[in-house]
């Protein structure tokens, strides 16, 4: 292995043993956004040789059930994902991955780009799934690490505007100055339809579509108020179980809610992307750490500063 | 003409009268037509009794009424596809033509919609009403007035189990057996579900949706969403690809939520409080994607051609009659809530 990406889910499998309906019950290794070198073949793989550098895609599926037949593998229900309990993740020095979910990096590619194929290809999922296309607009909630790659992507794919919003001011400085957005919003208000009317006014417009990728209520609300009729509401982040919402403004004006898991026949896209250069992940990467210093990684990835902490597990410690 | 315009007037909240209103003319592209059936929708009740729907206020007098058929009787200038004597069905809501959802399809988001009996838009319960002629529709001979007159609750069908996603082999599920809940039914067997599964607290509102073609009528005695989700996937044998929310309730949309299948759709048609407490993760993590609906665009010539077909016979509907003079009367029964569609019939002759 070498560069493993700390995810929020890591951090909160760690701090809470629990995310949703996984459950640590036994001891399991973290890390699912990673890349490294292949060093060994197993029987039957053609694709990759010995020196490779590979991409991981971190999510196992069976490719027998209907849902694997069907293209939506993300869905499947016994996929083993890397650090989903109780499957092992790729924090380590060496792993061992399906070969035909591990995409080889072309030489322009670092292994920190590889890791980042992870989170990016989140965003493809998202950006697909909602639909976005050349002149669209396009609001996303939240200017973590999520909502920054759906900002990159939503833009590859031709959107027009681009408004983030986020309640931390240097956040949104980031998305403007590194990440492309067009216009940001600073989030003061706890009101829904305030922050709407906000995002509208600073558009000129309503979005055609929402990603939200905070998971706060209040970001869910606001929305479902500015999207466009006709439009989409995908939910990205995952805040509460329960949330109460204006569930009949949406369904008046025919704003689509969808939701995402993962991704499914993404990763080479993503991989795409980065090669040509269409997306630059790497001011994403604010923090690194050895495999050594993990426990440190994870102490300050938990603090929610900065935005991607990588660690990287090769002896050399090489970038 | 030295006919009357017999008119059911909502004067405001409470107070629905009968009144004479001048005979309408039509005009450039319009037709008159004298009104032969129109059904009474839970909306037009709303509007009656509580003087609003969402908001849509009743500031002046409206005429009600919206689900309608009749005869034309005259015909306005640059009207070249109809004639006088052609009975048609009319779709209620006449949207600009101009702006972006006009132009792009989804007529039915028009901000400038001028929807029959949603104030301050007068509706059809009247003896002679004027509407735009290419929302008029002609009645084959063997399509009645009455039929024609639900091709506008067919419609709303058509669009949600369009939306939906409803096709060959889909299981579906629909919540609440309500005069939508049925027509929803019938829409995904034409097409071409594999099997519905029909929920309602109302075991003779059941009763009716099996006559209809329900595979596994399901009897909701519980208001926690997971139970009913369970008791559906139970009875179906497996998870719906698609769930039609006809009732609005909240425990309902929950099951809606908790029953889909991992990357199924959630159809929401049914209306119910600004806001509600639902599953939202559930639904993200596993691809179920929520649809609302907002009427139909481009379905009344589907929902027509089912009718004329066969395909679907919405005629069981229908349990109440009145003529237009007992409008008041016929209120007051569909506001009861019993029986499916009470039909009020406009013409002179009450045939």
């Amino acid at each position: 292995m070498h560069s493993v990406g700390i995810c929020g889910s890591d951090v909160h499998f760690w701090t809470e043993g629990v995310v949703g309906p996984f459950v640590v019950k036994a001891p399991m290794v973290l890390g699912h956004e990673g890349s490294g070198t292949v060093s060994e073949l197993g029987e039957g793989v053609t694709h990759l040789k010995v020196g490779d550098r590979v991409a991981m895609e971190p999510g196992v599926p069976c490719r027998y059930c209907t849902a694997c037949k069907g293209g939506r593998y993300n869905l499947c229900k016994d996929v083993k994902f890397c650090a989903t309990p109780p499957t092992d993740g790729s924090l380590c020095r060496y792993y061992v991955h399906a070969a035909d979910l591990c995409f080889k990096l072309p030489d322009n590619v670092s292994y920190e780009e590889g890791a980042l194929l992870e989170p990016l290809s989140v965003a493809v999922h998202a950006c697909r799934r909602s639909e976005v296309t050349i002149g669209s607009k396009v609001l996303i909630c939240g200017a973590g690490p999520i909502g920054l790659v759906c900002l990159q992507v939503a833009k590859a794919m031709g959107a027009a505007q681009v408004v983030i919003t986020d309640i931390d001011a240097k956040r949104l400085e980031f998305a403007r100055h590194q990440m492309g957005a067009d216009v940001t919003v600073l989030v003061t208000s706890r009101d829904g339809r305030e922050v709407a009317d906000q995002v509208v006014q600073v558009l000129g417009c309503n979005p055609d579509v929402t990603i939200e990728c905070s998971g706060a209520e209040t970001s869910i609300h606001a929305g479902i108020y500015a999207t466009e009729p006709g439009g989409v509401l995908m939910i990205v982040g995952l805040g509460r179980p329960m949330a109460t919402i204006p569930l009949l403004d949406a369904a008046l004006k025919e704003v689509d809610i969808r939701g995402n898991l993962r991704y499914a026949n993404d990763y080479p896209t993503a991989l795409a992307m980065i090669a040509s250069g269409q997306v630059n992940v790497k001011p994403l990467v604010s923090h690194r750490y050895s495999l050594e210093q993990a426990l440190e990684a994870f102490e300050f990835a938990k603090k929610g500063e900065g935005i991607k902490v990588m660690i990287h597990c090769d002896k050399t410690k090489a970038l | 003409m030295g006919d009357t315009n017999i008119s059911a007037v909502l004067l405001e909240k409470g107070n629905l009268k009968l009144e004479e209103r001048p005979i309408p003319k039509p005009g450039k592209n319009e037709v008159q037509i004298a009104m032969h059936s129109v059904g009474i929708c839970g909306s037009d009740v709303h509007y009656w009794v509580h003087g609003a729907i969402g908001d849509f206020v009743v500031r002046a007098p409206m005429i009600l009424g919206h689900e309608a058929s009749g005869t034309v009787s005259e015909v306005g200038e640059g009207v070249t596809h109809l004639k006088v004597g052609d009975r048609v069905a009319i779709e209620p809501g006449v949207p600009c033509r101009f702006c972006d959802y006009c132009k792009g399809g989804r007529y039915n988001l028009c901000h400038e919609m001028q929807f029959c009996a949603t104030p301050p838009v007068d509706g059809s319960l009247a003896r002679y009403y004027v509407h735009a002629a290419d929302f008029c529709y002609k009645l084959p001979d063997h399509v009645s007035y009455e039929e024609g007159a639900l091709l506008e609750p067919l419609s709303v069908g058509v669009h949600a189990c369009r939306r939906a996603g409803v096709t060959i082999g889909s299981k579906v599920l629909v919540c609440g057996a309500g005069p939508i809940g049925l027509v929803c039914l019938l829409v995904a067997k034409a097409m071409g579900a594999a099997q519905v599964a029909i929920t309602d607290i109302d075991t003779k509102r059941l009763e009716v949706a099996k006559q209809m073609g329900a595979d596994f009528p399901v009897h909701v005695t519980t208001r926690d969403g997971r139970e009913v989700a369970d008791q559906v996937v139970r009875t179906l044998g497996c998870n719906p690809d698609v769930t039609v929310e006809c009732s609005g309730a909240e425990p309902s949309v929950q099951t809606g939520i908790f029953a889909t299948k991992s990357g199924g759709v959630l159809v929401l048609v049914g209306l119910g409080p600004p806001t509600i407490n639902i599953p939202i993760v559930n639904a993200a993590v596993r691809e179920v994607d929520i649809r609302g609906i907002f009427r139909y665009a481009n379905c009344y010539p589907t929902a027509l051609s089912m009718v004329a077909s066969g395909q679907v016979n919405v005629k069981p509907l229908v349990t109440h009659r009145f003529s237009l003079e007992q409008t008041l009367e016929a209120f007051e029964a569909s506001k009861k809530g019993e029986g499916i569609k009470v039909m009020i019939h406009c013409d002179k002759n009450k045939a």
